[in-house]
């Protein structure tokens, strides 16, 4: 492989003009799993392989991704970018320049305790099957569940013109899991997802029945929920409620390629935009975490991440093009979901560090507010308000956990929000999922519980 | 790499069809796809970047004592990679359990005709065109500062798919699709606007980029100055970028046989009944002029057609690929949707067509004494999919008063059910327009939940 990607990187820079080139070659493996009820959907298997090219010519970027490995191939669509390059360089006022970056020359190989490529689809299929058998048995009232599992294997062949060559190996398994249930005239819903990138040993953690259970429970708690009271209120988040708001809320306004875009943190490096107690990391080095790796998809090795220390915004997740801008160090953020696509500025694992506050202290001061535990999606926008919606949600009264509520969100403005988070519990946890731009990425997010001052409440009553 | 023409794609799957069975498959099915997508993207206000992505594969459904496998390959090229694409087939439908409510796969039909789906001009067109028609988008958002142009671009596909199962089902479709699109942000002072965003995408080269980047311009500038509104139920109008977003996960779900026949459905054991005002009227239409997903055939080799979802607020209909058809024994209104290669077939909806009204846009917002028109919302994905409850964010939105626009809004949410919404539609409007599956004209709501301060 490294001999046919030299060939391609070198005819870039010696005859087309590049001033920089990139091949990114990839073999992948894929099984997906996806049980409804209690039967199993196809069970399905795949085998990609291709290459995706970029370019830097005359300051501008030319991509081209092909599904095949062959020389002649890689050839072809090399001298394509290029002319897709000059192509895109012809009304350019601000040629791009990318920060210097070490040449790397590298192997990761990856040792799971149990390799997804080596479990057979039985078992994977039992798994599954376990986990939906657990769910519909836990109460008749639970009408429909869904299990959607995912592995992927195999390897990364990655070489610029900078002189870095790292072969990488891929590993993730996924398992989404999804369940309704039904009284009446009210539907509930609930789900979770589990991610790792150590190996298939994380289900022997997250086991199928404590996984079901888990999910069956909150659907049918939920049934006898009462509809949120909407209006302005303290909440205390739980780790994965905190978690979406810091990916979604503030971590995407501090990806800097949105940050140039005019997110509101543009101009605010140095500057206090949050309360003492909050202090942000985006780490793409705690092993096994769903948002780990080694080396992004630019060859940079992964860092863990400062974006805010004590309330003062403290670091930008970059890419070498958005490092020049801000003359900043390069933070090994830049992932393609495949072979497919280019790589773009994406989170790793984004957290909140823990303080010093017992869950009952948080809740002490509250005489009616909401204790959001658990979320069911989240999105933000670059002018910073926010929305994260709640799948497990309990009434505060004076001070201790009340009846559950079913249906709220919260949303509000990132940076209001921030210098009202009065509180961090001292407790930590990091959940897995899949954040969505453009491209599905990995990533894991979490931290403490907290206690935000006032937050707006979505509902319907 | 070489586009796949006709033959070669419908060959490849009429033999790794046979080759399945002689290996040991009762059916089979395969699917062949390909995607050759020029692009053109503005990065932070200028042309920086261009592309072109070849996507091919293959996608083999087997199927053996009623269990079914599923294996796909993007290497088409080599023929120990497509047996060892079948082997893996078989091994997953040996690996799994028999489906008691497996029927068959689908039989053959003739193929549906339909119209504008195709546009050669769009196949012949190369980089430098689709930077002329980005460069018009971005002249057109023009000068003013407060505009900041931020992300957009252009890009022209050729998509084909040919398709071949053990019946005898045998077919090939080609189309294309162009679009352009611009995402402006508006600034003044500390104020920063969400993006604001504008595209054309069609199946012809019918698009107006000079409008988009004018709209997409105008849009940013009308939500500066944003105010909070009162906390109160009123009238809303809803563009068809938010009403696409209310209802993807929420009515479009709702009416997929799938998600009835597993009680995720509010609407199951309603065909028949009021769901909707009187003013609803709806079509499944996957054989809709220049629609965005008409094809002549779905996932499965069925002839894509149109169906009546709900006529005058009555149910009419769910949507059925083969499976959940022959599971009720109907017939599968051909909405078996794939992505590409590598996914097996799944129920979804075509062309989700609200009939228009006669009223214009002006005169839909001229109504409303007091309530607000809503562009797009934040956080629709998280609606409750089987009760339709939601709560989310609009923006951006714009106070409507007396008939007439009063000032942008900020932070504002609402909240409600989907289906008492559908309920409460009080009048149409007549521009409609294509976004993601949903075609439909900006509709006026009564009575909607808003929470503002």
């Amino acid at each position: 492989m490294k001999d046919i990607l030299i060939k391609v990187v070198d005819m870039a820079s010696q005859k087309l003009g590049a001033e920089y080139a990139e091949v990114r070659a990839q073999r992948l493996f894929k099984t997906a799993l996806t049980v409804k009820e209690r039967d199993i959907e196809a069970a399905r298997q795949g085998i990609e392989s291709g290459a995706a090219l970029r370019v830097l010519v005359d300051g501008a970027w030319g991509f081209a991704s092909v599904g095949s490995l062959k020389a002649e191939a890689l050839t072809d669509a090399i001298s394509v970018a290029c002319k897709m390059a000059k192509t895109a360089s012809s009304s350019l006022k601000t040629p791009i320049k990318l920060a210097p970056a070490k040449s790397i020359e590298d192997k990761v190989i990856n040792k799971p305790r149990r390799d997804p490529s080596k479990i057979s689809v039985e078992d994977k299929i039992g798994m599954t099957t376990a986990l939906s058998n657990t769910i519909l048995g836990y109460d008749k009232r639970v009408k429909s569940c869904t299990v959607d599992y995912l592995d992927t294997t195999g390897t990364t062949y990655f070489m610029n013109s900078d002189g870095t060559y790292i072969e990488q190996d891929k590993l993730y398994v996924w398992e989404r899991v999804a369940a309704t249930a039904n009284e009446a005239d009210i539907f509930t819903f609930s789900r979770e997802e589990v991610g790792s990138t150590s190996g298939y040993e994380v289900f022997d953690v997250e086991t199928p029945e404590a996984i079901g259970e888990k999910v069956a429970k909150r659907a049918v708690e939920q049934l006898k929920a009462k509809p949120t009271r909407g209006g302005t209120f303290p909440v205390v988040l739980g780790p994965s409620v905190l978690g979406v708001f810091v990916h979604e809320a503030f971590g995407h306004l501090a990806e800097a390629d949105l940050t140039l875009s005019g997110s509101v943190l543009l101009n605010k490096l140095g500057k206090k935009i949050a309360s003492d107690v909050v202090t942000f990391y985006d780490d793409g080095t705690i092993e096994g975490a769903f948002g780990s790796y080694k080396y992004d998809d630019e060859g940079v090795p992964a860092q863990k991440t400062l974006l805010v220390k004590d309330g003062v915004v403290a670091g930008l997740m970059h890419s070498r093009e958005t490092a020049v801008k801000f003359n900043a160090e390069l933070t090994g953020n830049m992932r393609a979901e495949d072979f497919r696509v280019e790589p773009i500025i994406r989170m790793r694992n984004t957290y909140m560090q823990p303080r010093d506050r017992s869950f009952e202290e948080l809740l002490e001061k509250i005489k009616f507010g909401y204790y959001f535990k658990s979320f069911r999606g989240g999105q933000a926008n670059l002018d910073g308000t926010f929305q994260v919606g709640i799948q497990e949600g309990y009434e505060i009264l004076n001070g201790e956990i009340g009846e559950p509520v079913r249906d709220a969100s919260i949303s509000g403005n990132t940076l209001e929000t921030l210098l009202k988070v009065e509180a961090a519990g001292k407790d930590f946890e990091l959940s897995s999922g899949r954040c969505g731009k453009g491209q599905t990425a990995f990533e894991g997010d979490g931290g403490p519980h907290v206690r935000v001052k006032e937050v707006v409440v979505g509902g319907s009553a | 790499m070489v586009a796949l023409k006709k033959e070669e794609m419908q060959s490849l799957a009429e033999d790794t069809v046979s080759l399945a069975l002689k290996k040991g498959a009762n059916e089979a099915e395969a699917f062949t796809y390909q995607g050759l997508t020029t692009s053109v993207s503005i990065e932070r206000g200028q042309i920086a970047k261009s592309s072109r992505v070849v996507d091919q594969g293959l996608g083999l459904r087997t199927i053996i004592n009623r269990a079914v496998g599923f294996s796909y390959t993007n290497i088409l090229d080599d023929k120990a990679a497509i047996e060892e694409t079948v082997l893996r087939g078989l091994s997953a439908a040996k690996a799994s359990k028999p489906d008691e409510n497996w029927h068959s796969l689908a039989e053959k039909k003739a193929f549906s005709s339909m119209e504008g789906t195709y546009d050669k001009k769009i196949v012949q067109l190369r980089a430098e065109d689709l930077v002329r028609v980005t460069s018009v988008m971005l002249d057109a958002a023009g000068k003013d500062k407060r505009v900041f142009p931020n992300e957009g671009g252009a890009g022209a596909s050729y998509l084909s798919a040919a398709v071949a199962n053990s019946h005898g089902v045998s077919g090939f479709d080609d189309g294309t699709v162009i679009e352009c699109g611009l995402a402006t942000i508006g600034r003044q002072g500390s104020e920063v606007t969400s993006e604001c965003l504008e595209f054309n995408i069609e199946r012809t080269y019918n698009i107006d980029p000079e409008w988009v980047g004018r709209e997409a311009a105008r849009l940013a500038v009308s939500a500066l100055n944003a105010k909070k509104v009162d906390t109160k139920s009123t009238s809303i109008v809803l563009t068809q970028f938010a009403l696409q977003q209310l209802l993807a996960y929420t009515l479009i779900n709702a009416v997929k046989a799938d998600f009835v026949q597993r009680n995720q459905s509010a609407l199951k054991g309603k065909v028949g009944e009021k769901v909707a005002s009187d003013m609803v009227t709806i079509y499944d239409d996957g054989l809709l002029k220049n629609g965005l997903h008409t094809w002549s055939f779905d996932g499965e080799g069925v002839p894509q057609q149109k169906t009546p979802i709900i006529a005058k607020g009555v149910l009419r209909n769910f949507v059925y690929d083969n499976y959940t058809a022959k599971k009720e024994g109907k017939e599968s209104t051909g909405n078996a949707a794939r992505a590409g290669y590598l996914s097996t077939p799944s129920v979804e909806a075509t062309n989700f067509h609200l009939m228009p009204g006669n009223e214009s846009p002006e005169d839909l917002v001229g109504e409303v004494k007091e309530g607000l028109l809503v562009y797009y919302l934040q956080g629709a994905h998280s609606s409750n999919p089987a009760s339709g409850e939601f709560s989310v964010v609009a923006t951006p939105a714009w106070k409507i008063k007396n008939g007439g626009i009063d000032h942008a809004a900020k932070g504002t949410m609402l909240a409600g059910n989907v289906f008492q919404l559908l309920k409460n539609i009080s009048a149409l409007a007549n521009n409609e327009r294509k976004i993601g599956q949903l075609v439909a004209p900006w509709v006026l709501v009564e009575n909607v939940k808003v929470i503002g301060k």
